[in-house]
């Protein structure tokens, strides 16, 4: 062996040893196992936490004698780390927020998916060809829940009157009283949108300089930045008494206890929260995968999708709309999923809601950065 | 087999063998490979991770010093560390001065049982959960908590107290003064008692025994229990995450953010190093202050 074959093949176990050590560093704060992956009746489930709730997955695991074991990530960001440090084939079906579906593409983690063998057909039009789930034609995630983000806000506290527009956020009654979600995508984006940018996240240069300026001005007036955890409670003890970024998905459940919050989508508009399920490249479950997915956006998954205990959602499907009407009339008022009358799709049709994206003329890095820069001014 | 009197040399050998001038040497090998495996080897893993970098969110081993240049350069770091080092500096003040009255009462007030009742009353806490008594004072310090509770009853408005400097000192006082307590409560213990009483009979008012005798004799506790204080309080996260809300973030905040963003593991190592350094240099510092009682003064 040569010299120099030698010295890149030291080279290679280091950094072998090192990445390997660095990977094995951050799975090893997690209960999930990569050495249980390749188990054939378990189903490796990437997601957002509480989604292996028994209620949500029971019925599927009992039908299909399988085991979903989840691995949970908070954040697109900390998705793609667990994917990227996780040996191939540690997941069979990935749980992602549509706006990194690109990403996920690009770094090719993705099944191509056969659009017959899911019922797009039952889907709201509006979303039967999802526009974050396709490239060159080709599908490669299936919407499962989505929701909107709008001005969330204290109904003690501020009229309905009062928080129609974001430039609520800047008058002197919500001055220390503005909580922040601890994230850049949704503040920033409804901030972009106070600002006109429609859409927010595909913006010049001078535009995201203004959207700086105008966020920084923000500062006098915020509260705290909060995890998802303390965003429930900040709400619920009046710390927080409006919250731009965030919908429904928190709100909703507070108000049916008794906590007087309600989410409104302003005028200049409110951005639309995805989740979308993919197969992961390279599982030896496909067929188990399809099927997970399947039963997901099934009439029966779907209803169980709306109405979870912790977590209320929209769903895309119609067929599950229908079963929810005629099962449980009463969420669906609630849920504002009747199919008479108004219900949560008015907002799409009237044009006021904005995809959630990530940056697009900017790199994700300057977002974050500024996002950074705002909490410590 | 051993019979009774060759168990006897056999304890006296390992007992001589100890007492080598190797024995101490060989008991000492399992914590030096405690330090080295636990301590110096990741420490130093922290120190490499800053030179590597991170490209679609996978740490990849390289050497680029653009981690260093880019915490540096930001006004992030710049704002968090001066907010971390303030608002330490006030914890390690408010600790020293809340801590010296209480525990000079506890160590040389009260009964020899009162002492014990008091200092296990200290050290309870210490063994609690931390995050839970954070927990508990946002019920305390609430909007719609219990003094609101009772002051709006009073008839008075709702008081902003939880979310500002206020609050954030009383999480770190949480976490610090039972500590700072305890510390000087030993300190104080070891006085010798004749002093205080000869000082006493010399015409001395109280405050001058406190200030010329009890002070400079408890300077070494006083000095760790202020550096104590400082470290904990520099590197708490629970506090000015639950207690302000990040608002504004300290370092310890960057270094979550850091990671939570683009999964840049080397600049928050980078903030993480930063710190330990800065501790250090602190440390270092702290053991530079005298800790014997001033001769001088006792002599004139």
């Amino acid at each position: 062996m040569s010299v120099t074959a030698t010295r890149q093949l030291v080279d290679v176990s280091r950094r072998t040893f090192l990445t390997t050590s660095a990977s094995a560093t951050v799975l090893a704060t997690s209960p999930w196992s990569p050495a249980e992956a390749q188990d054939s009746n378990v189903l490796n489930y990437l997601s957002w936490p509480g989604n292996a709730d028994p209620y949500l997955v029971g019925e599927f695991e009992k039908a299909n004698n399988c085991k979903i074991r989840i691995k949970e990530y908070v954040g697109g960001d900390q998705m793609l780390a667990v994917l990227n440090q996780s040996p191939p084939g540690s997941f069979d079906v990935i749980l992602a927020d549509a706006e990194y579906m690109h990403l996920l593409k690009a770094m090719d983690a993705l099944e191509v998916l056969d659009p017959a063998d899911y019922p797009l057909k039952d889907f709201w039009p509006e979303f039967q060809k999802f526009p974050l789930h396709w490239f060159d034609d080709k599908l490669y995630g299936v919407m499962t829940d989505f929701g909107y983000l709008g001005l969330s806000y204290n109904t003690k506290e501020f009229t309905p009157a009062e928080v129609k527009s974001y430039v609520a956020l800047w008058t002197p009654k919500a001055k220390g009283k503005v909580g922040f979600f601890d994230w850049y995508l949704p503040g920033m984006g409804c901030v972009s949108l106070s600002d006109g940018n429609r859409p927010p996240f595909d913006i010049d240069n001078a535009k995201f300089a203004n959207l700086k300026k105008k966020l920084f001005s923000l500062k006098p007036q915020a509260s705290g930045f909060y995890t998802i955890a303390d965003i429930f409670s900040s709400l619920k003890n009046g710390r927080a008494q409006l919250i731009p970024g965030i919908g429904e998905w928190i709100t909703l459940g507070l108000r049916m206890d008794g906590v007087p919050v309600d989410t409104i989508i302003p005028e200049e508009g409110g951005l639309q929260w995805t989740e979308s399920m993919s197969i992961a490249k390279g599982t030896k479950k496909r067929d188990l995968a399809r099927k997970f997915i399947q039963y997901t956006v099934s009439p029966d998954g779907q209803v169980r999708q709306a109405t979870k205990v912790d977590n209320k959602k929209s769903i895309p499907s119609m067929a599950g709309w229908k079963l929810l009407n005629e099962t449980m009339p009463k969420e669906a008022e609630i849920l504002r999923m009747t199919l008479t009358g108004p219900n949560v799709m008015d907002e799409y049709k009237a044009k006021r809601i904005e995809y959630r994206r990530l940056p697009l003329k900017q790199p994700i890095e300057t977002w974050n950065e500024t996002w950074s820069e705002f909490k410590s001014l | 087999m051993c019979d009774g009197e060759e168990r006897p040399n056999a304890s006296r050998r390992l007992a001589n063998r100890l007492s080598a001038p190797s024995g101490p040497a060989i008991l000492g090998v399992p914590v030096l490979l405690w330090q080295v495996v636990f301590f110096a080897a990741p420490l130093i893993f922290l120190v490499v991770i800053t030179f590597w970098q991170v490209k679609s969110f996978r740490l990849e081993p390289a050497f680029v010093t653009d981690n260093w240049t880019r915490v540096f350069s930001s006004t992030s770091f710049e704002r968090a560390l001066w907010n971390t080092l303030q608002l330490s500096l006030i914890t390690t003040v408010l600790a020293v001065v809340l801590a010296f009255p209480a525990a000079y009462t506890i160590a040389l007030r009260l009964s020899p049982r009162m002492r014990d009742l008091a200092i296990a009353a200290l050290v309870v806490p210490i063994f609690s959960s931390y995050l839970l008594r954070i927990y508990a004072w946002q019920l305390v310090l609430s909007p719609e908590g219990l003094v609101n509770s009772l002051w709006t009853w009073a008839g008075g408005q709702v008081l902003p107290l939880l979310g500002g400097g206020l609050s954030l000192q009383i999480g770190l006082l949480t976490l610090t003064l039972p500590l700072a307590v305890i510390v000087l409560v030993l300190a104080l213990s070891s006085v010798e008692k004749s002093q205080l009483e000869a000082a006493e009979n010399l015409g001395c008012t109280r405050f001058q025994v406190i200030c010329h005798v009890l002070l400079p004799s408890i300077r070494p506790g006083l000095v760790l229990a202020a550096t104590t204080a400082f470290l904990l309080a520099f590197g708490d996260y629970v506090s000015p995450v639950f207690m302000t809300g990040s608002n504004p973030p300290t370092l310890s905040i960057l270094v979550v953010d850091t990671v939570k963003s683009g999964s840049q593991w080397p600049r928050a190592s980078v903030i993480g190093v930063s710190m330990l350094l800065l501790l250090t240099t602190i440390f270092l510092l702290a053991r530079l202050v005298p800790t014997g009682p001033s001769r001088k003064r006792w002599r004139s």
